[in-house]
């Protein structure tokens, strides 16, 4: 969206600097729809996102409501009338997968964002301070990763529910934000310090330039492949954390619909009616895969190897 | 040779080579001819993006598939166009050799070298593997290993970079090549290594009666070895004759050019020459050649002739052709009469730049964290108590080989690493040793120019960026009036305000090193540290920066520390000279008396290992072996005792050498055993010492 309203600033004149970031945006975009699997997962993400923004005004039913007396149509098969059929309380599957791809995707791109952001900042710091800084920064680091990942996020979870009275999105997001951090920070510290040593770098400090200017303004611009490839591989691990999550009930709560929580709540019926954890299952896998594969057609765009 | 009625070796003919990618055409070379016998060297020459290389590559059949190769390469009358590759194979195994510019990437990092060369005996020239072990070691001595046996048992890295170029010569030599082609073999090495191998390939080319190419950008290293040389400009032979001829009776202007930007040897009067530079920039390898000379722009006798018509080689005199229309108005005058270097006064400056016993230790003072950590040792000791001082408009040049501790004794005076002990006084203040503690008028009165160019400017960011952000932390101008005083800066180094805008990555190296200045001199400091600032640039591009940054000083009365491993650079630029060693200083002095007898041993063997680009040149021969070596313990008696080729004896290795002041100057010291006066008859007798037993 902010690209399209950018886009008509830039036919309306705009200013060169936005003209062109945006003529970059527009290259960059146009350069991983030339890959195979940027175009494939390009796709399906872009269902997905568009399903999610759209959803709530195209599904055929309310996904919440459910009419306690009207036992007939619990676990109806699919049909035409019910795509994905219908689950233990009646409820269209297919119109609840629809409303929970909002929160899903919402809650795992906050949480890639925020991990980012928090992993540039502590990535980038301990690889410009070096030395005793770098070392204790990152053997925190280690420690937080030597957590079994769910653990550490269901800690954080406690604490964050226990302490902030916010949204419970929210709070979702915070915790994977914190979560990844730490991976984050050390992908951004490796490339970081490939920056580090080079001239321009020492030139901005002869400058007397402060610590925030040079790590953002003169070393950010120069690994932001690294970032962009790094930010959206970790879509998908959030999209997995957070079913994760819900399945275990410890994510978004009912009655509002998440794909985890759906797994979870139908897998007791999955003999007499694996669709309804089939759907909330395949629209997971699906859009991993997407946001997989568009991840390998960035970094072939950008020519970074494969590294992990 | 030739005029002995001997069919050339190697007749290359209108040689053409067209790389076709997706986005452009490159005609790297254009129209090459040349020819080499046997028992000869023949040096080719040119600047970056002229075609040197490439022409090397074909010989080898070394090229991608998307290069077209036109014309007539002959190889002992052989077309080698119409070799099957198998054929091809065999030919560049047995009969020609090629020797690369970076020895460490042309060996087997996981194999001993011995067993390396073993190989190639067995598969090329069917030897056993006791045949092939007897053969390495005789090939290890003829290229000057001594100690063949223990040589051969080491790995690559365990040997320096003098030593693998060694090796790798000896493999090239190993299955008795008729042709050896060198590809700039010594413009990674130290000026003193580099004169160890050019004597090597000297005493090659009579022992193993082999043509040999060699390709170098540097006309002094041509000078020294070529028996006859050819000049690429542009893709083309511009000039070919006998080294004498051509450094002596030059046909062509780009051939004169060149020698002009060379920076000379002072005159007897200690007074140097300034340098003429050559305009604009070479030919590009994109743009398609026209019905013109390719050099016409540039050109200073170009006439209308030449704008209209290509010229062709002709011969100009017996063994000399040129490409030019008018080979007889070639002259030295015509790139400008060279005007005598103006030399700042030495008293009276005022002292800017104050070092005292600086000191810097790497690494050894970590202490282990809890358990884990590397163990303790001693540190390296790259810079131990340097003193030097640098007066108000006056440069001083900083010289020694790679280890030298040049590049921290820089970075320390910047700020960039912090000194573990010494003073750096600038003016009355003493600074702090990081920068981010100085003030920003400390800052902005001492600015740095880096080697690298291309590193020196964010790629990522419009090359403004480095002036405008200059120019508002020091000069305090305002967001509004950056970009008029961006544009002043650039101007004043040659270059438009068009580039303004442009990121570093669409400038060529010697525009990225005029920004880099640019931006160094925004708050006009009052000394600007300029780090190997013209190393990696061509020659004429070398010639210009440095004719701005003399210029610039002139104006505006800045002093500089100008360090180089080119003592060439350095002997023309500087007033004072400080030569180092080890970390240690070996001389300190002005330029007039230290470039002249006495020397401390060290300075006088970079000097006589420094190339001359006068092939008539015969210094005294001085060669150092080795390298510096990592200084982890204090020297107990002279820095220099593990080369130095006139070494006393013990008294060497157990006292440090006293300070010692030159005869005619109070402002120069030679830190050595040898009495002054003995240092002057040694040396002025002109007779190397014996060389040592190393």
């Amino acid at each position: 969206m902010a690209t399209a309203e950018a886009g008509q600033e830039v036919a309306r004149g705009g200013n060169p600097a936005l003209r062109a970031a945006v003529g970059k945006v527009r290259s960059a975009v146009g350069l991983v729809m030339k890959t195979n699997t940027g175009r494939v997962g390009g796709i399906i993400v872009a269902i997905h996102v568009f399903l999610a923004l759209f959803g709530p005004w195209v599904v055929p039913y309310d996904p919440i409501a459910f009419d306690p007396q009207d036992l007939e149509s619990r676990f109806s098969a699919p049909s035409t009338e019910h795509l994905f059929g219908t689950d233990k309380f009646g409820r269209d599957v297919f119109s609840r997968v629809l409303a929970g791809a909002r929160s899903v995707v919402w809650i795992a791109v906050g949480g890639t964002t925020l991990g980012i952001f928090l992993g540039l900042l502590v990535g980038m710091t301990s690889a410009y301070m070096g030395g005793r800084w770098d070392m204790w920064i990152m053997r925190g680091v280690d420690v937080w990763l030597a957590f079994p990942g769910l653990l550490l996020l269901l800690l954080i979870l406690d604490l964050s529910r226990k302490t902030l009275q916010v949204d419970e999105s929210l709070v979702i997001i915070l915790t994977l934000g914190i979560g990844m951090m730490p991976i984050n920070s050390r992908v951004i510290r490796s490339a970081a310090l490939a920056v580090k040593p080079l001239e321009f770098v020492q030139n901005a400090r002869l400058r007397g330039e402060s610590f925030l200017y040079i790590i953002f303004r003169e070393i950010l611009p120069n690994i932001v492949p690294v970032v962009v490839v790094e930010g959206t591989l970790r879509v998908g691990f959030a999209l997995l954390a957070v079913s994760g999550l819900g399945f275990l009930g410890l994510g978004v709560q009912p009655p509002t619909p998440d794909w985890g929580q759906m797994i979870s709540e139908a897998r007791n019926n999955m003999r007499g009616a694996p669709w309804a954890a089939l759907a909330p299952a395949f629209a997971i896998s699906s859009l991993v895969v997407g946001v997989n594969l568009l991840t390998d057609g960035i970094r072939q765009s950008l020519n970074l190897p494969v590294n992990r | 040779m030739n005029e002995n009625g001997n069919a050339p070796l190697l007749e290359i003919k209108d040689l053409a080579v067209t790389f076709y990618t997706q986005t452009s055409v490159v005609r790297a070379v254009r129209n090459a001819s040349l020819h080499i016998s046997r028992g000869e060297v023949l040096g080719l020459v040119g600047e970056s993006g002229c075609g040197k290389s490439t022409v090397a590559f074909a010989l080898m059949g070394y090229l991608p598939g998307s290069a077209l190769v036109e014309g007539s390469i002959l190889f002992e009358g052989t077309e080698i166009a119409s070799l099957e590759s198998s054929e091809l194979r065999s030919l560049r195994g047995n009969r020609i050799a090629m020797v690369y510019q970076d020895p460490g990437t042309s060996l087997t990092p996981t194999m001993r070298v011995g067993p390396q060369l073993e190989e190639v005996l067995i598969e090329h020239m069917n030897m056993t593997q006791e045949q092939a072990r007897a053969r390495t070691a005789e090939l290890f001595e003829s290229v000057g290993l001594a100690d063949p046996g223990a040589i051969g048992r080491r790995y690559p890295h365990e040997l320096s970079g003098g030593m693998q170029q060694r090796v790798v010569i000896a493999m090239a030599l190993a299955c008795d090549p008729h042709l050896l082609i060198m590809d700039e073999p010594t413009t990674g090495l130290d000026v003193t290594t580099e004169a160890t191998i050019l004597d090597l390939v000297v005493s090659l080319k009579d022992r193993v009666n082999a043509g040999i190419l060699f390709v170098s950008h540097n006309l002094g290293v041509i000078a020294r070895i070529a028996d006859r040389v050819a000049v690429m400009y542009g893709g083309q032979t511009v000039e070919e004759a006998s080294v004498r001829d051509l450094f002596k009776d030059t046909k062509h202007p780009y051939t004169t050019g060149l020698l002009s930007c060379v920076p000379q040897p002072p005159t007897e009067t200690g007074v140097s020459t300034r340098l003429q530079r050559i305009p604009g920039f070479v030919y590009r390898a994109e743009d398609e050649a026209g019905e013109a000379c390719l050099f016409q722009e540039r050109c200073p006798i170009a006439q209308e002739r030449c704008s209209s018509q290509a010229p062709q080689m002709e011969v100009v005199a017996e063994g000399h052709q040129a490409r030019c229309f008018y080979p007889d108005e070639v002259k030295t005058e015509i790139w400008g009469v060279p005007e005598p270097r103006v030399i700042a006064p030495s008293d009276g400056a005022e002292e800017i730049l104050d070092v005292e016993s600086l000191q810097k230790l790497y690494g050894g003072a970590r202490k282990k964290y809890l358990l884990f950590g590397p163990e303790v040792q001693p540190p390296v000791r790259a810079v131990e108590g340097v003193n030097f001082k640098v007066g108000s408009g006056r440069t001083l040049g900083i010289v020694g080989e790679s280890g030298s501790g040049k590049s921290t004794v820089a970075r320390t005076i910047v700020g960039l690493i912090a000194p573990n002990g010494g003073r750096i006084g600038l003016r009355d203040a003493d600074l702090a040793g990081d920068v981010e503690k100085r003030t920003n008028d400390e800052r902005a009165a001492m600015r740095m120019v880096f080697q690298n160019p291309t590193a020196s400017l964010n790629p990522k960011l419009p090359i403004k960026h480095t002036l405008t952000r200059a120019l508002q932390r020091f000069a305090g101008v305002r967001r509004s009036e950056t970009r008029q005083r961006a544009t002043e800066l650039l101007e004043a180094v040659g270059m438009s305000a068009e580039y303004l805008d442009r990121p570093p990555g669409q400038l060529s190296g010697g525009q990225q090193q005029r920004v880099a200045l640019a931006g160094a001199f925004a708050a006009n400091p009052d000394i600007v540290v300029a780090d190997e600032a013209v190393s990696s640039l061509d020659v004429s591009v070398q010639a210009q920066v440095l004719n701005l940054l003399e210029e610039r000083q002139k104006e505006a009365g800045n002093s500089y520390v100008f360090i180089s491993h080119d003592l060439g650079v350095v002997r023309y630029v500087s007033d004072d000279i400080l030569v180092l060693y080890a970390g240690n200083v070996a001389e300190y002095g002005s330029a007039a008396a230290l470039l002249a007898p006495p020397y401390h041993p060290y300075t006088e063997a970079l000097l006589s290992a420094a190339p001359v680009p006068d092939p008539e040149a015969e210094p005294t021969r001085i060669r150092l072996e080795g390298a510096v070596p990592t200084m982890r313990e204090r020297f107990t008696g002279c820095f220099f005792a593990g080369r130095c080729p006139r070494k006393l004896g013990s008294i060497c290795d157990e006292e440090p050498p006293p300070a010692q002041q030159g005869p005619d100057s109070a402002n120069h010291t030679i830190y050595c055993h040898i009495p002054v006066d003995e240092l002057s008859e040694l040396q002025a007798s002109g007779e190397a010492p014996a060389p040592s037993a190393v």
